[in-house]
């Protein structure tokens, strides 16, 4: 038998799950490493819930394997199926899933009542637990009287208290309101990092995915689209997908004319009319002559007064909305309406003729 | 964990762990009720289809295959007419009780008729109480010679023969009419309770007035309601054996109900073509329930949102009297004046239509009640035993399995929940009586026949669907979330059920378990078929002393039937609150 080793704790490979004659999860792999904490990212329907249902076992598998450590969770070629129970898992729902019939304590006491440990123990543990999630005071409380930010905690708690192989969360935060949401984020990674667990965290908010994961895996249709660290994902998009999906960006079609190795290459952009040659970042696979997409994020397109020449362009300011720190931007090219993040000292005004210059470095030439 | 205690998991051969994979908890309890389920309602059907194929010869001694039977049907002195009496009765039964549950309903929930608070438990009294109770009061309060209103009005307005007589056809629909009203009043009082008021705010802000509102708004979205309200209380009707066997039958107005009864039993006693009859019966019913079913149901508009609508409430000004008087009218028609006239009654010794003030006595209740006293009379002291018991175990038998039943339907998927939906609504759509003949043609030559046994199964099998829906309305409400987090958090299938969603459940079941128990406490039709002597239950037992005993003895026992119900119904509303059987 293979050992394996912490870089592959949790394994997912070639994962198919069909609803009727729906492919919610289309042959995916992937692997990540003992703590860390990976995001699976897109929209309703992509199948990042359904990836996590299947790793917790609240659905069987069509196709693949799902191993964390040296448990095989399932594999239906190997007529292998670990009830959901028997995983050792810890989750935290969209829900909560707080059980209304119980106190705080009992809740959090569940798990281990389940695996029979000494009360004494299970005493212990709660409340060092309860005390980790900032409970302490309510821990005589009925579930219910608990609110939304409490119930979340306390549903952590229970997942946590048992020190499962995983800990899965399915959209923990969306029932929250905004400012609960901005501060459960970072208390969440934060009690995840203390106790180490590795954990698998779906969501559709990108902000939640930039924030919290140590990875992130963009899914849509049942497939990966790209996965990577936040900062990799956001600033190197493979494709027009992922970079729509996660943060804003310009994107227009195009056809590399030079390739690069590594370096800056040139891509063709035709707009209704509109047309010019930009110097940009060209992506590993793209071929000279090849379709494009041209993605450059708002921030990275700089208003200016006068032609700078190479990726300049000239176009009209149609809208300039001041939101304080930044003057958000639309400009007129041709058809195309150019998303930009001006600053406020530049005093865009709406009707003025302006030069858009595109940052070389941070245009990215992407897969269509 | 470590790679030791694991790796027998992997080693173990594919093909043993597929197979093992099918004996979960779940799937054992899952096959195991759908088989009970599935032969507790499909036999007895088959069973009763088939045997309506079966001819008696006019010896009684032999049987030929044959569509002879239905052929009776029409050709039969009685039967045909019989058909077409149930027909009347139901239809007749159904604009009664649509009129009313309907104006009742809209009396409480929209207008301002003052004390609609207090008297909207009373409004719901005879959904609980027998209707052939409510029937032999009637028949005391308003048969020709010695209907206690009948005696009054001669008495006191010196009236030649009498004022009313419910001994006939229009008798039965009168009283299950004001009986079943409720049922109308359940589904349609729900619905305009939780209405949005802004569907009709916004009508009136578009210059309909309050005539136009109603009727092109409020009307349509209760409709729904309305028209389920109404097939079911066909449906009961049809199937009410009870109120025309006392009030019809013996003056020459036959319903199909009570000569299915006079085949099951009897010394013209013929199963199979009583099969018949329920085969037809049957068929209207089940055809009824199905469109109800699949395309009125599905229809109703008022969804409930769970945000808490204060509805529209009309003034009706000086008129707040009139709808006051008229819910008491109705309260008194159906509850006072026929408890009333039972305990007045109950307290002669012989009834001859009007209270003797000086000669009342408890012997009556004595002879019903006291079966360790000597003169006792055994009918109905074993139907006071037998009902309890009844009612007790087949309330709790149903609920357990209406619990996994409706687990079944609700957290699994694929075939076998949608099999499993089916087979409640099936026993829905058959009439007691019906059902019962199913169970007697099936079991009569088994040894459970002629015992408490065939009873508790006639019972399980045609109410259970009742618990069932009482439990999914709760399950419905609760997310799968609170199951599934049980799982994760380690627990098994049978120890997520036992520890968390029996305890969230506890209402439903509670109220469910109630429900059960009137509905067994006061069942007749299909007790009617399948009881022998030793087995009678307590409707039997009414039945009885109605039919070889005085009015007196029978309004006794009737009463004391009454208290518990009453009692029931008190709990019931005590624990499942005040939406808990409305639609």
């Amino acid at each position: 038998m293979a050992t394996h080793d912490d870089s592959n704790y949790l394994e997912v490979k070639n994962l198919v799950k069909w609803f009727g004659n729906d492919r919610a999860v289309d042959d995916i792999s992937f692997t990540i490493p003992r703590g860390a904490f990976l995001t699976l990212l897109g929209p309703s329907g992509c199948g990042k819930t359904t990836t996590l249902m299947s790793i917790a076992g609240l659905h069987s598998i069509d196709g693949g394997s799902i191993r964390v450590g040296d448990v095989i969770y399932t594999s239906p070629e190997e007529g292998l199926f670990l009830a959901p129970e028997k995983r050792d898992i810890g989750m935290v729902f969209q829900s909560y899933a707080i059980w209304p019939h119980m106190t705080v304590t009992q809740n959090v006491a569940y798990p281990l009542e389940i695996r029979k440990l000494p009360k004494d123990e299970i005493d212990d543990r709660v409340a060092a637990t309860l005390k980790l999630v900032g409970l302490t005071d309510m821990a005589d409380k009925m579930a219910t009287q608990l609110s939304g930010g409490q119930q979340q905690r306390a549903s952590l708690a229970r997942a946590i208290v048992s020190k499962p192989l995983l800990l899965l969360f399915d959209e923990p935060l969306s029932n929250l309101d905004l400012k609960l949401r901005e501060a459960m984020r970072v208390e969440l990674k934060r009690i995840q990092h203390e106790v180490g667990i590795t954990s698998v965290y779906v969501t559709h908010d990108q902000s939640e995915a930039l924030v919290m994961s140590d990875e992130i895996i963009v899914m849509s249709k049942g497939t990966i689209e790209q996965r990577g660290g936040p900062r990799d994902i956001y600033a190197r998009p493979v494709n027009r997908y992922v970079s729509n999906f996660i943060g804003v960006a310009n994107l227009l079609d195009g056809r590399v004319a030079k390739a690069a190795n590594g370096g800056l290459g040139m891509v063709e952009v035709s707009h209704n009319g509109a047309r010019i040659d930009v110097t940009c970042q060209i992506s590993d696979g793209l071929e000279e002559g090849s379709e494009t997409v041209l993605s450059v994020r708002p921030e990275n397109v700089h208003a200016i007064r006068e032609n700078e020449g190479g990726n300049c362009l000239e176009g009209e300011v149609i809208e300039a909305v001041f939101l304080g720190s930044y003057v958000d931007c639309r400009v007129k090219w041709g058809e195309f309406e150019w998303k930009v993040i001006a600053h406020p000292r530049d005093r865009l005004r709406k009707g003025e003729k302006v030069f858009l210059k595109l940052d070389p470095d941070h245009s990215l030439a992407v897969r269509p | 964990m470590s790679t030791q205690t694991l790796s027998p998991t992997v080693e173990r051969s594919a093909a043993a762990n597929r197979f093992r994979g099918l004996w979960t908890q779940e799937n054992i309890a899952t096959m195991v009720v759908s088989l009970i389920v599935g032969a507790a309602v499909i036999v007895p059907l088959g069973v009763l289809f088939v045997s309506s194929f079966l001819v008696l010869d006019p010896l009684g001694w032999d049987t030929v295959w044959g569509f002879g039977n239905y052929v009776t049907l029409f050709t039969d002195r009685v039967i045909p007419k019989a058909f077409l009496n149930t027909l009347l009765v139901s239809s007749g039964c159904t604009v009664l009780a649509t009129l009313l549950g309907v104006s009742l309903a809209w009396i409480n929930a929209r207008t301002n008729c003052p004390l609609r608070d207090y008297l909207e438990p009373f409004n719901l009294i005879p959904f609980f109480l027998s209707p052939f109770v409510g029937a032999i009061a009637w028949y005391n309060l308003a048969s020709p010679q010695t209907g206690m209103l009948n005696v009054l009005a001669r008495d006191w307005f010196g009236v030649e023969t009498y004022l009313f007589n419910v001994s006939n056809l229009w008798g039965v629909i009168w009283v299950t009419g004001i009986f079943f009203a409720p049922l109308v009043y359940l589904f349609v009082v729900g619905s305009l309770r939780r209405m949005d008021p802004s569907l009709e705010d916004s009508a009136r802000t578009t210059g309909a007035g309050l005539f136009r509102t109603t009727m092109t708004v409020t009307l349509p979205l209760v409709m729904p309601g309305i028209l389920s309200g109404a097939i079911i209380v066909f449906v009961t009707s049809a199937g009410e054996f009870g109120v025309p066997f006392k009030l019809s039958a013996p003056y020459g107005w036959q319903t199909l109900t009570t000569q299915i009864f006079s085949k099951a039993v009897g010394d013209d006693a013929n199963h199979y073509l009583g099969a018949a009859m329920s085969m037809a019966l049957g068929i209207i019913t089940v055809f009824l329930i199905w469109v109800q079913q699949r395309y009125i149901a599905p229809r109703s508009f008022t969804t409930v949102t769970g945000k808490g609508f204060r509805p529209n409430v009309l003034d009706l000004g000086k008129w707040r009297w009139v709808a006051l008087g008229y819910t008491i009218a109705y309260i008194m028609v159906s509850v006072v004046l026929p408890i009333f006239c039972l305990f007045m009654v109950s307290l002669h010794p012989v009834w001859q239509g009007a209270i003797d003030w000086d000669g009342l006595t408890f012997i009556n209740y004595e002879r019903t009640l006291f079966f360790w006293q000597e003169t006792s009379i055994d009918a109905a002291t074993n139907g006071i035993i037998n009902s309890f018991y009844l009612a007790f175990g087949g309330a709790s038998i149903a609920m357990a399995l209406a619990l996994v039943v409706s687990y079944m339907i609700h957290r699994t998927k694929g075939y076998g929940s949608r099999l499993l939906d089916f087979l409640c609504v099936v026993p829905i759509g058959f009439p007691g009586i019906v059902l019962a003949m199913g169970v007697l043609v099936t079991y009569i030559q088994t040894p459970i026949y002629a015992t408490l046994w065939i009873l508790l199964l006639g019972y399980i099998t045609r109410f259970f669907p009742y618990g069932q829906r009482n439990i999914s309305s709760i399950m419905l409400a609760i997310s799968e979330e609170l199951d599934q987090s049980s799982r994760m958090a380690g627990a098994s299938w049978f120890q997520t059920m036992w520890r968390i969603t029996i305890p969230l459940l506890k209402p439903g079941i509670f109220a469910g378990w109630i429900l059960l128990f009137v509905i067994f406490l006061r069942e007749l039709s299909i007790s009617i078929i399948l009881y022998t002597t030793g087995t009678e239950t307590l409707s039997v037992g009414v039945y009885y002393l109605s039919n070889f005993e005085g009015e007196p003895l029978t309004a006794a026992l009737a009463m004391a039937q009454t208290v518990v119900l009453l009692l029931c119904l008190y709990i019931f509303r005590r624990i499942a609150g005040k939406e808990a059987l409305t639609a």
